[in-house]
């Protein structure tokens, strides 16, 4: 009985995401729309992913919600969208003895290298280049940037 | 309101405790919202074996 699902694009104001999936959410709810699930990744600012079998219940959707803008014309398949839904860790290409940058936190700017890399908690042990003793820190995977992949 | 992560489901909870898991295991670090509405149509409900409608998180720490 149920139709193939599709996946639409619907574009919104920036970090609105989350609050148009949840207000799509109730809207498809309240009014019986065939809308099956919403994503909203963070790596997509500014736009809303939504499982239906046609544009048609989409754009009803939307009419009524604040800050969601307009359907994107045509549609996308369920490959394409996979690998949203099985999110990389974000230590994901940083190996020992890589040069990185710090880019937030009290060591914002720093540039260290990579002595340990914890893919099960996503932080990296680094040691701070301007550092007179060599500290080890223990830092988020996603606060750095990688400036150079390994030294010999 | 920040909402919290249920660590064992992923569901975003309001409270101090899971409301299906029953556990206390919460975080609220987390990344990417996804809503099932309809687990029994959605494609991506059954990828990821979801079979109750509500919010889900896609990434938790």
């Amino acid at each position: 009985m149920s139709e193939d699902s599709a996946i639409f694009v619907i574009k919104t104001t920036a970090n609105q995401e989350r609050s148009v999936a949840g207000m799509l959410a109730k809207v498809a709810k309240k009014d019986n729309l065939d809308i099956r699930a919403l994503l909203a990744p963070d790596e997509l600012k500014g736009y809303v992913l939504a499982e239906s079998s046609n544009s048609g219940e989409v754009e009803q959707a939307i009419q009524t919600v604040p800050h969601a803008r307009a359907v994107v014309k045509g549609q996308s398949s369920m490959e394409e969208i996979m690998h949203f839904l099985t999110p990389k860790p974000t230590v994901t290409g940083i190996t020992e003895g890589a040069i990185i940058e710090v880019t937030s936190g009290p060591f914002k700017g720093e540039k260290a290298r990579v002595k340990r890399v914890d893919e099960g908690h996503e932080e990296i042990t680094v040691e701070l280049f301007d550092a007179v003793v060599p500290i080890p820190i223990t830092i988020r995977g996603d606060t750095v940037r990688i400036l150079r992949k390994e030294e010999e | 309101m920040v909402e919290s992560v249920c660590m064992d489901c992923h569901r975003l909870v309001a409270g101090q405790e899971c409301p299906v898991c029953g556990t206390t295991n919460l975080s609220n670090d987390w990344s990417g919202l996804l809503v099932i509405v309809d687990p029994e149509k959605s494609e991506i409900a059954k990828k990821i074996g979801v079979t109750i409608p509500d919010k889900y998180a896609l990434k938790v720490r």
